[in-house]
């Protein structure tokens, strides 16, 4: 129990440290980005004013105190619960984020968890099938659809299915006054989704596959079967059981890929979620709203990578740490 | 007695890129109930195929050609998968070469021996199947089997992964177990345990077995009946009387004169020349022929049929045919090297007699000076820190000296520190404690290091036991061996690198042709010797070898220490050598020094180890050397009959 709590501990404190690291890191490179932040808060207003009045502007948002000073008086702000207004929105920066934030996470969670059930399936059915037809057609497919750009396969997209057809809207999360309507809100998923799932399901489709390809010719698996047990039983009761760690690890570390690819997608389908979001903070200098996304982005990422070590440690117990298992390390020299 | 295997004809091929591999040809043997067959033969002989083809356990690209597998007269050839696992565990089972990788290492002990108990009885109640676990842990002499099968695999020795392995095997009872040279990986001491073990169980529930080994004195200690393989064929057959007292044919002779028991107090080991032919294309006639001194010109031509000896003993060579002037029926071959051996052996004993003389002289000349001593370490400990309080005491206080021109052997267990001692020396790893003098410079003190580092490096030469893993597989043969020269910016003394590669070759006995090969398409054993002549390019003076042989086949193992042999002899160099294969140690060093849990517990030369040994573990280890039957006392017996 003690132990159980020192490595808890030392994983918090771990974390803590990580994530102000970020956020010094971000707030400084942010502002060595070139750009005006008053243009954001206001506007085009900003080329009339004085060289007197720019001065003041700055002086009312804290602009023109030394950087880490300015760093110092966000960080006592944060830890009151402030985070600051968004210059450009004139609003609360939590208020602008927890607008957007539910269509992020319908946007990238649905994507997630369909890329890894998908890859998992696709990966299992191939192990089974390895060099049948089956097998060879699901791995082609995988290698031709991996190799197209996002950008690119959105765009060919929307002029399929929203120019041509018209089947689909090209655009936003949801039509005007309908925002509530579930079934409306799906029919604007569908094209992003798809596009965040493809790019990223056979990466992982492979990986599972070529996994478990491994385990079979593992020895203990003709052991295993040598026990007379069934194929399903070695595939899914030896085999996957194998892989499964080093998946969940790897589906946690990927947190930040699937997030990437999803604030790409936005961008080009302007799905008002965090990504477009964080895409104009950055490009308009909109200090406090970047740094809390980017806060936020991080502290998913460490979280996530925390857990798929814990993961990890709970499946397989060669790499439980209070285990004698590093005495073997030792033996193999 | 009813047989409870029947193969028939058997020949099995895998379809490969390069063409078809015969692994297996025409092969007939029956095993009766509670009977052990040993399979004996060199690598790549198609043992393992033999036994995995009977049990389905091949890849794809496997197919059975020709033949019929009958098991308690029925005929499962053409069984497939879904057949097969019914009689998986409860019909005939099978254990494994290597417990480290046979286990499944996420799941405990007791969950696997439990899955195996289950998979016939699936109605059996949780308590009963524990039981049952329970009870089969204590079979196969695991001890604490409440606690042990909550361990996962990491947490056992070999020895006892290996028992578990058994209690998988034997769980649903079956009545043919297959054994895939279950000891190879073992340690000396526990490879006898096993064995006993194996050959105990088999006697008390009556098993069939069929046991496959390429070491003929394991082979000795268990089987009843004998077969003998070679490029896939049986080449000899009978009753382990029969085939280990009067053999018949020349590559059951080779076999058991590679042996290095049996070469105690001869000058060189046994070993068969060549190496078993790749069977893609088998060659035409016999295809021991071209290995066979006793070859005979139908030999080329013809493949034997098998002659029968008695009604139970059989050998497929020429030499029994009745045109070959009854030269095999009287088998006067093995009898006539046997008394040309012991003629050859006084000579031997009497040469090495004289080189102990030499030495002695030596040793009481310099005794004072002390200069002749090349190596000496002093106080040698190594710690391994781990993480958390505990730590690996490694090497323990370990003293030893190694003079010009010794040749050196450190045995142990595995994990006994053995390896540890050797990169400590070669400054691997950083001791802990005590100091290596090297030629009067302590290579751990880092000053002194850096002073003659060009000279410590260049040396000092160590060869690995894992030659697979320890040449670059992307690097020709030329450039591996010429490597040593290029980063020493040694000139080649022959001109080029490559003609000093081609020179090194030859010297280690291997073809100017495999110059531009990579070490892939190399056997074990020449990859080895790629090994010894990289090491030798600088002239090293001294090697350290740590396991060289423990990855090869008996007749390559004798090939390889007779080359070491041959070599120290010529160049003159300090050896040392480490081994688990006491045999070989004794027929190869000059003195020994016996390592036990990180502790050097005795030194001394040979003689002394060998035939006084004084401490404890010494005699234990000395005590599970397996002597085979035709080099024990009993030849005289034999002789007499």
């Amino acid at each position: 129990m003690r132990r159980y709590m020192q490595t808890l501990g030392k994983k918090v404190f771990l974390f803590v440290t990580s994530v102000l690291l970020l956020s010094v890191l971000v707030f400084y490179i942010s502002r060595l980005a070139p750009g005006e932040p008053l243009v954001s808060y206001y506007g085009d207003r900003v080329e009339k004013m004085s060289p007197e009045e720019q001065e003041w502007a700055r002086a009312r948002l804290g602009l023109d105190a030394p950087i880490y000073v300015q760093y110092i008086r966000w960080l006592q702000n944060a830890f009151q619960g402030d985070f600051g207004i968004s210059y450009k929105y004139k609003m609360d920066v939590t208020e602008v984020i927890g607008g957007r934030i539910v269509n992020t996470l319908l946007l990238g969670g649905t994507g997630f968890v369909l890329i890894f059930a998908f890859a998992l399936l696709l990966g299992v059915v191939c192990a089974w099938q390895e060099d049948k037809l089956l097998d060879r057609v699901i791995c082609k497919i995988g290698t031709v659809t991996g190799c197209i750009p996002e950008f690119w396969l959105s765009l060919v997209l929307i002029l399929i299915f929203s120019v041509g057809l018209r089947w689909l809207p090209s655009s936003g999360a949801y039509s005007i006054g309908k925002e509530a309507d579930l079934a409306d809100r799906l029919r604007h998923l569908i094209l992003p989704l798809f596009v965040v799932v493809i790019s990223h399901l056979w990466y992982y489709a492979y990986m599972i596959r070529n996994k478990l390809l491994e385990e079979v010719r593992a020895e203990y698996v003709l052991l295993a079967r040598m026990k007379g047990l069934r194929k399903s039983r070695v595939m899914f009761g030896h085999c996957l059981r194998n892989v499964l760690p080093s998946y969940f690890s790897i589906m946690a570390i990927s947190v930040p890929h699937v997030l990437g690819g999803t604030y790409i997608v936005e961008t080009v389908f302007s799905y008002p979620g965090l990504g477009t979001l964080t895409y104009e903070s950055a490009r308009y200098q909109d200090y406090n709203l970047l740094m809390i996304l980017s806060l936020l982005t991080g502290i998913t990422v460490i979280f996530c990578n925390m857990a798929a070590q814990a993961v990890s440690e709970r499946i397989d117990p060669r790499i439980r740490m209070e285990d004698q298992n590093r005495y073997e390390e030792v033996e193999r020299l | 007695m009813s047989a409870i295997l029947e193969v028939q004809n058997l020949s099995v091929s895998f379809d490969t890129p390069r063409g078809e591999i015969q692994a297996v040809r025409d092969v007939s043997l029956a095993v009766a109930e509670g009977e052990v067959l040993a399979v004996v033969g060199e690598t790549g002989c198609g043992k393992s195929v033999l036994c995995k083809s009977i049990l389905k356990l091949l890849p794809d690209i496997a197919r059975i050609k020709e033949g019929h597998i009958l098991l308690d007269g029925v005929d499962i050839t053409g069984y497939r998968e879904r057949d097969m696992r019914l009689l998986r565990g409860k019909f005939c089972s099978m254990v494994f070469q290597n417990p480290m990788t046979a286990l499944n290492p996420s799941l405990s002990v007791g969950a696997q021996i439990a899955e195996a108990v289950k998979v016939h009885r699936p109605r059996m109640s949780r308590q009963d199947v524990e039981h049952r676990v329970v009870e089969l842990m204590d079979l196969v002499g695991i001890d604490h089997p409440t606690e042990r099968q909550k361990q996962y695999p990491h947490h056992l020795s070999g020895g006892m992964r290996q028992r578990s392995v058994m209690a998988i095997a034997l769980a649903a009872e079956p009545r043919l177990l297959f054994a895939d040279e279950p000891t190879t990986a073992l340690d000396v001491t526990i490879q006898a345990q096993i064995l006993d073990l194996l050959k105990e169980i088999q006697a008390r529930l009556h098993t069939a077995m069929v046991f496959i080994t390429h070491d003929l004195g394991v082979a000795a200690r268990v089987a009843d009946r004998v077969a003998v393989m070679y490029a896939g064929r049986i080449v000899e057959i009978g009753t382990a009387e029969e085939v280990f007292h009067d053999p018949r044919h020349p590559y059951t002779w080779g076999l058991m004169r590679a042996v290095p028991a049996f070469a105690r107090g001869r000058d060189s080991l046994y070993a068969i020349p060549g190496m078993p032919p790749v069977l893609i294309d088998p060659p035409k006639g016999d295809a021991f022929a071209c290995r066979n001194e006793y070859a005979l010109a139908i030999d080329y031509e013809e493949q034997p049929p098998m002659f029968p000896v008695t009604k139970t003993h059989f050998a497929a060579t020429w030499l029994l045919d009745e045109r070959a002037g009854g030269l095999g029926v009287r088998a006067p071959a093995f009898g006539s090297f046997r008394e040309k051996n012991d003629g050859m052996c006084g000579e031997a004993q009497r040469s090495k007699v004289q080189r102990n003389k030499a030495q002695d002289a030596k040793q009481s000349l310099s005794a004072d000076t002390a200069s002749d001593i090349l190596l000496d370490v002093q106080h040698l400990s190594h710690v391994f820190p781990l993480p958390g309080q505990e730590n690996l005491q490694a090497a323990d206080d370990v003293s030893f000296q190694i003079r010009n021109g010794e040749i050196f052997g450190l045995i142990g267990e595995s994990g006994s520190g053995k390896s540890t001692v050797a990169r400590c020396i070669m400054n691997v790893y950083k001791p802990t404690d005590g100091q290596i003098i090297y030629q009067g410079i302590d290579v751990c003190d880092a000053k002194a290091f850096r002073a003659n580092k060009k000279m410590l490096q260049s040396t000092r030469q160590i060869i690995f036991q894992d030659s697979d893993a320890s040449l670059n597989q992307r690097k020709k043969v030329c450039d591996i061996i010429a490597e040593p020269m290029k980063l020493h910016h040694v000139k080649p003394p022959r001109g080029t690198y490559r003609a000093e590669a081609a020179f090194q070759m030859r010297a280690v006995g291997l073809d100017a042709g495999y110059l531009d090969q990579y070490p892939a398409a190399l056997s074990g054993g020449q990859r080895q010797r790629v090994a010894i002549a990289r090491a030798l390019t600088m002239e090293p003076a001294l090697l350290v070898a740590d396991e060289p042989i423990a990855s090869l086949d008996v007749s390559m193992q004798a090939q390889i220490v007779n080359l070491f042999q041959h070599l120290q002899k010529e160049h003159g160099f300090s050896f040392l050598f480490i081994a688990h294969d006491l045999a070989m140690v004794e027929f190869l060093c000059d003195r020994v020094g016996v390592m036990h849990g990180g502790r050097l517990v005795e030194t001394g030369t040979v003689e002394e180890i060998f035939h006084h040994p004084v401490h404890p573990y010494t005699r234990r280890l000395m005590e599970a050397i397996p002597v085979p039957v035709w080099c024990s006392d009993d030849t005289e017996r034999r002789q007499n009959r």
